[in-house]
Protein backbone atom coordinates (compact mmCIF):
# COMPACT_ATOMS: atom_id res chain seq x y z
CA UNK A 1 0.00 0.00 0.00
CA UNK A 2 2.78 2.44 0.95
CA UNK A 3 4.72 1.69 -2.25
CA UNK A 4 1.68 2.63 -4.40
CA UNK A 5 0.99 5.79 -2.43
CA UNK A 6 4.39 7.41 -2.98
CA UNK A 7 4.04 8.08 -6.73
CA UNK A 8 0.45 9.25 -6.14
CA UNK A 9 1.50 11.72 -3.44
CA UNK A 10 4.37 12.91 -5.62
CA UNK A 11 2.05 13.54 -8.54
CA UNK A 12 -0.48 15.36 -6.36
CA UNK A 13 2.14 17.69 -4.85
CA UNK A 14 3.45 18.45 -8.32
CA UNK A 15 -0.01 19.40 -9.47
CA UNK A 16 -0.67 21.53 -6.38
CA UNK A 17 2.50 23.55 -6.88
CA UNK A 18 1.61 24.62 -10.39
CA UNK A 19 -0.97 27.24 -9.35
CA UNK A 20 -2.67 29.25 -12.12
CA UNK A 21 -1.02 27.30 -14.89
CA UNK A 22 -3.13 24.34 -13.81
CA UNK A 23 -6.26 26.10 -15.08
CA UNK A 24 -8.03 24.56 -18.07
CA UNK A 25 -7.15 26.22 -21.38
CA UNK A 26 -5.09 29.00 -19.86
CA UNK A 27 -5.58 32.60 -20.95
CA UNK A 28 -1.86 33.04 -21.53
CA UNK A 29 -1.66 30.32 -24.16
CA UNK A 30 -4.10 32.09 -26.43
CA UNK A 31 -4.35 35.76 -25.49
CA UNK A 32 -1.92 38.59 -24.79
CA UNK A 33 -2.42 40.42 -21.47
CA UNK A 34 -0.29 43.24 -22.89
CA UNK A 35 -2.47 43.76 -25.96
CA UNK A 36 -5.66 45.39 -24.67
CA UNK A 37 -8.42 46.17 -27.16
CA UNK A 38 -11.31 48.61 -27.07
CA UNK A 39 -13.82 47.79 -29.80
CA UNK A 40 -17.02 49.55 -30.83
CA UNK A 41 -19.46 47.86 -33.18
CA UNK A 42 -22.71 46.03 -33.77
CA UNK A 43 -23.44 42.51 -32.55
CA UNK A 44 -23.73 40.27 -35.61
CA UNK A 45 -24.03 36.89 -33.89
CA UNK A 46 -23.92 35.30 -30.43
CA UNK A 47 -23.01 31.65 -29.92
CA UNK A 48 -24.37 30.56 -26.55
CA UNK A 49 -22.08 27.56 -26.07
CA UNK A 50 -19.91 26.00 -23.40
CA UNK A 51 -17.18 26.35 -22.27
CA UNK A 52 -17.16 29.88 -23.73
CA UNK A 53 -19.91 31.94 -25.30
CA UNK A 54 -18.71 33.87 -28.34
CA UNK A 55 -19.93 37.34 -29.29
CA UNK A 56 -19.29 38.40 -32.87
CA UNK A 57 -19.00 42.15 -33.37
CA UNK A 58 -18.82 44.01 -36.69
CA UNK A 59 -16.29 46.79 -36.19
CA UNK A 60 -15.48 49.63 -38.57
CA UNK A 61 -11.75 49.74 -39.29
CA UNK A 62 -9.59 52.86 -39.83
CA UNK A 63 -10.05 52.73 -43.61
CA UNK A 64 -13.84 52.56 -43.29
CA UNK A 65 -14.32 48.87 -44.07
CA UNK A 66 -16.13 46.47 -41.74
CA UNK A 67 -14.44 43.58 -40.02
CA UNK A 68 -15.84 40.97 -37.67
CA UNK A 69 -14.21 40.35 -34.30
CA UNK A 70 -14.82 37.16 -32.33
CA UNK A 71 -14.93 37.89 -28.59
CA UNK A 72 -14.63 35.02 -26.15
CA UNK A 73 -16.76 35.34 -23.02
CA UNK A 74 -17.54 33.26 -19.98
CA UNK A 75 -20.04 30.42 -19.99
CA UNK A 76 -23.63 31.24 -20.96
CA UNK A 77 -24.66 30.87 -17.31
CA UNK A 78 -21.95 33.31 -16.23
CA UNK A 79 -23.16 35.81 -18.81
CA UNK A 80 -26.79 35.40 -17.70
CA UNK A 81 -25.81 36.14 -14.09
CA UNK A 82 -24.17 39.37 -15.22
CA UNK A 83 -27.25 40.47 -17.16
CA UNK A 84 -26.08 39.41 -20.61
CA UNK A 85 -28.75 37.35 -22.42
CA UNK A 86 -30.50 37.16 -25.76
CA UNK A 87 -32.71 40.13 -24.88
CA UNK A 88 -29.96 42.50 -23.73
CA UNK A 89 -27.60 41.38 -26.50
CA UNK A 90 -29.73 41.17 -29.61
CA UNK A 91 -28.21 41.07 -33.06
CA UNK A 92 -27.71 44.67 -34.20
CA UNK A 93 -27.05 46.07 -30.72
CA UNK A 94 -24.28 48.67 -30.57
CA UNK A 95 -21.77 47.63 -27.93
CA UNK A 96 -18.30 48.51 -26.69
CA UNK A 97 -16.05 45.58 -25.81
CA UNK A 98 -12.90 45.78 -23.71
CA UNK A 99 -10.53 42.84 -23.58
CA UNK A 100 -7.26 41.37 -24.74
CA UNK A 101 -6.29 40.46 -28.28
CA UNK A 102 -5.26 36.98 -29.39
CA UNK A 103 -1.52 36.28 -29.44
CA UNK A 104 -1.58 35.66 -33.20
CA UNK A 105 -2.92 39.22 -33.70
CA UNK A 106 -6.06 37.93 -35.41
CA UNK A 107 -9.51 39.52 -34.94
CA UNK A 108 -10.10 37.47 -31.84
CA UNK A 109 -10.07 38.68 -28.25
CA UNK A 110 -10.80 37.58 -24.72
CA UNK A 111 -13.62 39.83 -23.56
CA UNK A 112 -13.61 41.42 -20.11
CA UNK A 113 -16.37 44.04 -20.13
CA UNK A 114 -19.07 44.99 -22.54
CA UNK A 115 -20.99 48.27 -22.49
CA UNK A 116 -24.58 48.38 -23.70
CA UNK A 117 -26.23 51.37 -25.47
CA UNK A 118 -27.75 52.34 -22.10
CA UNK A 119 -24.24 52.90 -20.75
CA UNK A 120 -24.51 49.85 -18.51
CA UNK A 121 -21.15 48.09 -18.23
CA UNK A 122 -21.35 44.33 -17.73
CA UNK A 123 -18.60 41.84 -16.90
CA UNK A 124 -18.38 39.19 -19.59
CA UNK A 125 -15.09 37.48 -18.74
CA UNK A 126 -14.11 33.85 -18.18
CA UNK A 127 -13.08 32.34 -14.87
CA UNK A 128 -10.30 29.94 -14.00
CA UNK A 129 -8.19 30.83 -17.04
CA UNK A 130 -5.56 33.02 -15.39
CA UNK A 131 -6.80 36.11 -17.22
CA UNK A 132 -5.56 39.48 -15.84
CA UNK A 133 -9.03 40.23 -14.41
CA UNK A 134 -9.48 36.78 -12.88
CA UNK A 135 -8.98 37.46 -9.15
CA UNK A 136 -9.18 33.78 -8.19
CA UNK A 137 -6.16 32.77 -10.24
CA UNK A 138 -4.50 36.20 -10.01
CA UNK A 139 -4.95 37.25 -6.35
CA UNK A 140 -2.64 40.24 -6.92
CA UNK A 141 -5.41 41.96 -9.00
CA UNK B 1 -101.10 18.85 -17.16
CA UNK B 2 -104.06 18.91 -14.72
CA UNK B 3 -103.59 17.96 -11.09
CA UNK B 4 -105.81 14.87 -11.56
CA UNK B 5 -103.71 13.64 -14.46
CA UNK B 6 -100.51 14.20 -12.49
CA UNK B 7 -101.99 12.19 -9.63
CA UNK B 8 -102.86 9.42 -12.09
CA UNK B 9 -99.27 9.52 -13.47
CA UNK B 10 -97.83 9.29 -9.98
CA UNK B 11 -99.85 6.25 -9.09
CA UNK B 12 -98.90 4.59 -12.38
CA UNK B 13 -95.19 4.99 -11.73
CA UNK B 14 -95.67 3.91 -8.13
CA UNK B 15 -96.94 0.58 -9.40
CA UNK B 16 -93.79 -0.07 -11.53
CA UNK B 17 -91.20 -1.97 -9.52
CA UNK B 18 -88.50 0.38 -8.18
CA UNK B 19 -85.77 -2.03 -9.27
CA UNK B 20 -86.95 -1.86 -12.86
CA UNK B 21 -86.77 1.94 -12.80
CA UNK B 22 -83.26 1.91 -11.37
CA UNK B 23 -82.19 -0.73 -13.88
CA UNK B 24 -83.59 1.26 -16.79
CA UNK B 25 -81.97 4.48 -15.63
CA UNK B 26 -78.61 2.72 -15.16
CA UNK B 27 -78.82 1.20 -18.62
CA UNK B 28 -79.55 4.60 -20.13
CA UNK B 29 -76.61 6.21 -18.31
CA UNK B 30 -74.17 3.43 -19.28
CA UNK B 31 -75.25 3.40 -22.90
CA UNK B 32 -74.89 7.19 -22.96
CA UNK B 33 -71.34 6.82 -21.68
CA UNK B 34 -70.63 4.12 -24.24
CA UNK B 35 -71.94 6.12 -27.16
CA UNK B 36 -69.88 9.14 -26.06
CA UNK B 37 -66.69 7.05 -25.93
CA UNK B 38 -67.53 4.49 -28.59
CA UNK B 39 -65.06 2.27 -26.70
CA UNK B 40 -64.20 1.11 -23.18
CA UNK B 41 -64.59 3.68 -20.35
CA UNK B 42 -61.90 6.42 -20.26
CA UNK B 43 -58.77 5.43 -18.31
CA UNK B 44 -58.16 7.42 -15.15
CA UNK B 45 -54.46 7.65 -14.31
CA UNK B 46 -53.31 7.28 -10.70
CA UNK B 47 -52.61 10.66 -9.13
CA UNK B 48 -49.50 12.20 -7.62
CA UNK B 49 -49.75 13.76 -4.17
CA UNK B 50 -50.76 17.09 -5.74
CA UNK B 51 -53.65 15.50 -7.60
CA UNK B 52 -52.16 15.41 -11.09
CA UNK B 53 -51.93 12.34 -13.38
CA UNK B 54 -48.77 10.46 -12.50
CA UNK B 55 -46.41 10.46 -15.48
CA UNK B 56 -43.35 9.40 -13.48
CA UNK B 57 -41.38 6.53 -14.95
CA UNK B 58 -39.12 5.41 -17.72
CA UNK B 59 -40.67 5.54 -21.17
CA UNK B 60 -39.59 4.76 -24.70
CA UNK B 61 -40.96 5.12 -28.23
CA UNK B 62 -40.99 1.96 -30.33
CA UNK B 63 -41.00 3.09 -33.96
CA UNK B 64 -38.69 4.29 -36.71
CA UNK B 65 -39.46 7.99 -36.30
CA UNK B 66 -35.80 8.77 -35.58
CA UNK B 67 -34.89 7.29 -38.98
CA UNK B 68 -37.61 9.19 -40.84
CA UNK B 69 -40.75 10.87 -39.54
CA UNK B 70 -42.55 10.06 -42.78
CA UNK B 71 -43.54 6.66 -44.16
CA UNK B 72 -40.52 5.00 -45.72
CA UNK B 73 -39.54 1.63 -47.21
CA UNK B 74 -36.47 -0.34 -46.11
CA UNK B 75 -33.28 0.66 -47.87
CA UNK B 76 -29.52 0.61 -47.53
CA UNK B 77 -28.11 3.45 -45.46
CA UNK B 78 -24.91 5.40 -46.09
CA UNK B 79 -22.64 2.67 -44.76
CA UNK B 80 -22.46 -0.22 -47.23
CA UNK B 81 -20.11 -2.30 -45.08
CA UNK B 82 -22.67 -2.57 -42.29
CA UNK B 83 -25.22 -4.09 -44.63
CA UNK B 84 -28.50 -5.15 -43.07
CA UNK B 85 -27.25 -4.39 -39.55
CA UNK B 86 -27.42 -0.70 -40.29
CA UNK B 87 -29.97 -0.48 -43.06
CA UNK B 88 -32.89 1.88 -42.74
CA UNK B 89 -35.84 -0.22 -41.52
CA UNK B 90 -39.32 0.36 -42.98
CA UNK B 91 -41.80 2.54 -41.13
CA UNK B 92 -45.37 3.73 -41.48
CA UNK B 93 -44.47 7.26 -40.38
CA UNK B 94 -45.77 9.34 -37.50
CA UNK B 95 -46.84 12.50 -39.33
CA UNK B 96 -50.61 13.07 -39.24
CA UNK B 97 -51.73 13.37 -42.85
CA UNK B 98 -48.34 12.15 -44.07
CA UNK B 99 -46.98 15.42 -45.46
CA UNK B 100 -44.43 17.73 -43.93
CA UNK B 101 -45.46 21.12 -45.41
CA UNK B 102 -42.10 22.59 -46.43
CA UNK B 103 -41.76 25.93 -48.16
CA UNK B 104 -40.22 25.45 -51.62
CA UNK B 105 -36.67 26.53 -50.76
CA UNK B 106 -36.77 24.69 -47.46
CA UNK B 107 -37.71 21.45 -49.21
CA UNK B 108 -34.52 21.73 -51.28
CA UNK B 109 -32.59 22.17 -48.04
CA UNK B 110 -34.21 19.03 -46.62
CA UNK B 111 -33.28 16.99 -49.66
CA UNK B 112 -29.72 18.30 -49.49
CA UNK B 113 -29.57 17.42 -45.80
CA UNK B 114 -30.76 13.91 -46.56
CA UNK B 115 -28.22 13.45 -49.34
CA UNK B 116 -25.39 14.55 -47.01
CA UNK B 117 -26.75 12.89 -43.90
CA UNK B 118 -23.51 11.50 -42.56
CA UNK B 119 -21.70 14.84 -42.65
CA UNK B 120 -24.61 16.90 -41.38
CA UNK B 121 -26.83 15.00 -38.96
CA UNK B 122 -26.07 16.46 -35.50
CA UNK B 123 -26.95 13.10 -33.91
CA UNK B 124 -23.76 11.65 -35.32
CA UNK B 125 -21.60 14.09 -33.36
CA UNK B 126 -23.59 13.67 -30.17
CA UNK B 127 -25.17 17.09 -30.22
CA UNK B 128 -28.26 17.65 -28.10
CA UNK B 129 -31.18 16.09 -30.02
CA UNK B 130 -33.71 18.86 -29.46
CA UNK B 131 -37.47 18.51 -29.08
CA UNK B 132 -39.35 16.47 -30.29
CA UNK B 133 -36.51 14.24 -31.54
CA UNK B 134 -35.34 13.46 -27.98
CA UNK B 135 -38.72 11.83 -27.34
CA UNK B 136 -38.48 9.23 -30.08
CA UNK B 137 -34.80 8.42 -30.18
CA UNK B 138 -34.45 4.65 -29.74
CA UNK B 139 -33.38 4.97 -26.10
CA UNK B 140 -35.39 5.35 -22.89
CA UNK B 141 -36.09 8.61 -21.12
CA UNK B 142 -37.30 9.31 -17.61
CA UNK B 143 -40.02 11.66 -16.41
CA UNK B 144 -39.59 13.02 -12.89
CA UNK B 145 -42.64 14.98 -11.93
CA UNK B 146 -43.18 17.58 -9.22
CA UNK B 147 -45.72 20.43 -8.92
CA UNK B 148 -43.41 23.23 -10.12
CA UNK B 149 -41.11 21.34 -12.47
CA UNK B 150 -41.21 18.27 -14.63
CA UNK B 151 -37.77 16.97 -15.51
CA UNK B 152 -37.24 14.80 -18.56
CA UNK B 153 -33.92 12.99 -18.59
CA UNK B 154 -32.95 11.27 -21.84
CA UNK B 155 -30.48 8.40 -22.02
CA UNK B 156 -29.05 9.67 -25.34
CA UNK B 157 -26.09 11.95 -24.60
CA UNK B 158 -27.46 12.33 -21.06
CA UNK B 159 -29.62 15.11 -22.52
CA UNK B 160 -32.23 16.60 -20.25
CA UNK B 161 -34.62 19.46 -19.91
CA UNK B 162 -36.62 21.10 -17.18
CA UNK B 163 -40.26 21.93 -17.90
CA UNK B 164 -41.21 24.95 -15.80
CA UNK B 165 -44.82 24.51 -14.76
CA UNK B 166 -47.12 27.56 -15.10
CA UNK B 167 -44.10 29.84 -15.37
CA UNK B 168 -43.82 33.26 -16.99
CA UNK B 169 -40.02 33.16 -16.92
CA UNK B 170 -38.33 33.99 -20.23
CA UNK B 171 -35.52 32.04 -21.87
CA UNK B 172 -32.12 33.72 -21.49
CA UNK B 173 -30.76 32.25 -24.73
CA UNK B 174 -31.65 29.98 -27.62
CA UNK B 175 -30.64 26.39 -27.01
CA UNK B 176 -30.62 22.96 -28.61
CA UNK B 177 -33.27 21.67 -26.21
CA UNK B 178 -35.33 24.86 -26.29
CA UNK B 179 -37.17 26.39 -23.33
CA UNK B 180 -40.12 24.43 -21.95
CA UNK B 181 -43.13 25.87 -20.14
CA UNK B 182 -45.71 23.35 -18.96
CA UNK B 183 -49.33 23.38 -17.78
CA UNK B 184 -52.10 20.84 -17.22
CA UNK B 185 -55.16 20.76 -19.47
CA UNK B 186 -57.40 18.25 -17.76
CA UNK B 187 -55.37 15.05 -17.62
CA UNK B 188 -52.93 16.13 -20.33
CA UNK B 189 -49.52 17.67 -19.71
CA UNK B 190 -49.13 20.41 -22.31
CA UNK B 191 -45.57 21.63 -22.92
CA UNK B 192 -44.91 24.79 -24.92
CA UNK B 193 -41.34 24.78 -26.24
CA UNK B 194 -39.69 27.84 -27.80
CA UNK B 195 -36.25 29.50 -27.91
CA UNK B 196 -34.62 26.84 -30.06
CA UNK B 197 -31.45 27.43 -32.01
CA UNK B 198 -31.35 26.21 -35.60
CA UNK B 199 -28.95 23.34 -34.97
CA UNK B 200 -31.09 20.24 -34.45
CA UNK B 201 -32.85 17.93 -36.89
CA UNK B 202 -36.10 16.07 -36.48
CA UNK B 203 -34.74 12.74 -37.76
CA UNK B 204 -32.02 11.06 -39.82
CA UNK B 205 -33.81 11.97 -43.05
CA UNK B 206 -32.70 15.59 -43.00
CA UNK B 207 -35.94 17.10 -41.70
CA UNK B 208 -34.90 20.36 -40.07
CA UNK B 209 -36.10 23.68 -38.66
CA UNK B 210 -34.98 27.27 -38.01
CA UNK B 211 -34.63 29.26 -34.80
CA UNK B 212 -38.30 30.19 -35.17
CA UNK B 213 -39.37 26.66 -34.24
CA UNK B 214 -42.30 26.36 -31.85
CA UNK B 215 -43.38 22.95 -30.54
CA UNK B 216 -46.44 22.18 -28.41
CA UNK B 217 -46.36 18.72 -26.88
CA UNK B 218 -49.18 16.80 -25.23
CA UNK B 219 -48.57 13.86 -22.88
CA UNK B 220 -51.61 11.83 -21.77
CA UNK B 221 -51.46 8.62 -19.78
CA UNK B 222 -53.96 6.36 -21.57
CA UNK B 223 -53.15 3.11 -19.77
CA UNK B 224 -51.01 2.08 -16.81
CA UNK B 225 -47.99 1.64 -19.05
CA UNK B 226 -48.73 3.81 -22.07
CA UNK B 227 -48.51 7.54 -22.71
CA UNK B 228 -50.05 9.03 -25.81
CA UNK B 229 -47.66 11.64 -27.20
CA UNK B 230 -48.51 14.36 -29.67
CA UNK B 231 -46.39 17.23 -30.89
CA UNK B 232 -47.58 20.14 -33.02
CA UNK B 233 -44.74 21.75 -34.91
CA UNK B 234 -44.71 25.20 -36.46
CA UNK B 235 -41.90 27.23 -38.00
CA UNK B 236 -42.87 30.16 -40.23
CA UNK B 237 -39.37 30.28 -41.76
CA UNK B 238 -39.48 26.67 -42.95
CA UNK B 239 -43.05 25.34 -43.19
CA UNK B 240 -46.21 26.71 -44.80
CA UNK B 241 -48.42 25.68 -41.87
CA UNK B 242 -48.20 23.76 -38.61
CA UNK B 243 -48.14 19.96 -38.66
CA UNK B 244 -48.45 17.21 -36.11
CA UNK B 245 -46.82 13.95 -35.12
CA UNK B 246 -48.24 11.39 -32.69
CA UNK B 247 -47.19 8.07 -31.20
CA UNK B 248 -47.57 5.96 -28.08
CA UNK B 249 -44.74 5.85 -25.53
CA UNK B 250 -44.33 2.59 -23.65
CA UNK B 251 -43.20 2.13 -20.09
CA UNK B 252 -39.99 0.16 -19.57
CA UNK B 253 -41.20 -2.58 -17.25
CA UNK B 254 -37.99 -4.40 -16.37
CA UNK B 255 -37.47 -4.63 -12.60
CA UNK B 256 -34.11 -2.94 -13.06
CA UNK B 257 -35.27 -0.42 -15.66
CA UNK B 258 -32.99 2.62 -15.49
CA UNK B 259 -31.24 5.11 -17.69
CA UNK B 260 -27.67 4.04 -18.33
CA UNK B 261 -24.83 6.38 -19.09
CA UNK B 262 -24.56 7.13 -22.80
CA UNK B 263 -22.15 10.05 -22.88
CA UNK B 264 -21.38 9.90 -26.56
CA UNK B 265 -19.18 13.00 -26.89
CA UNK B 266 -16.11 10.88 -26.11
CA UNK B 267 -17.20 8.33 -28.70
CA UNK B 268 -17.01 10.99 -31.41
CA UNK B 269 -13.50 12.27 -30.64
CA UNK B 270 -11.87 10.05 -33.23
CA UNK B 271 -14.34 11.18 -35.89
CA UNK B 272 -13.95 14.89 -35.18
CA UNK B 273 -10.31 15.14 -34.12
CA UNK B 274 -8.63 11.95 -35.32
CA UNK B 275 -7.06 13.75 -38.27
CA UNK B 276 -5.17 16.01 -35.84
CA UNK B 277 -3.28 13.14 -34.27
CA UNK B 278 0.49 13.54 -34.47
CA UNK B 279 2.08 11.61 -37.27
CA UNK B 280 -1.08 11.46 -39.34
CA UNK B 281 -0.44 12.44 -42.94
CA UNK B 282 -4.02 13.56 -43.70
Amino acid sequence: MKKRLIPVIAALSLMASQGPALAHHAFSSEFDANAPVHLTGKVSKVAWVNPHAWIYVDVKTADGSMTTWAIEGGTPNNLFRHGINKDSLQVGTDIVVEGYQAKDKSNRANGRDLTLPSGQKLFMGSSGTGAPYDTKTNPAQ
Amino acid sequence: MSVTNMAKEASLTARLPRRLIIATLSLLLVSAAFSAEAQSPRYRAPRTSDGKPDLNGIWQAVNTANWDLQAHPARLSAVVALGAAFSIPPGLGVVEGGDIPYQLEALKQKEENQAHWMERDPEIKCYMPGIPRATYMPYPFQIVQSPNQVVMAYEYASASRIIYMNSAEKSPADAWMGWSIGRWEGDTLVVDVTSFNAETWFDRAGNFHSDALHVVERYTRVADDVLQYEATIEDPKVFTRSWKISMPLYRRLEKNAQLLEFKCVELVEELIYGSLRKGRSN
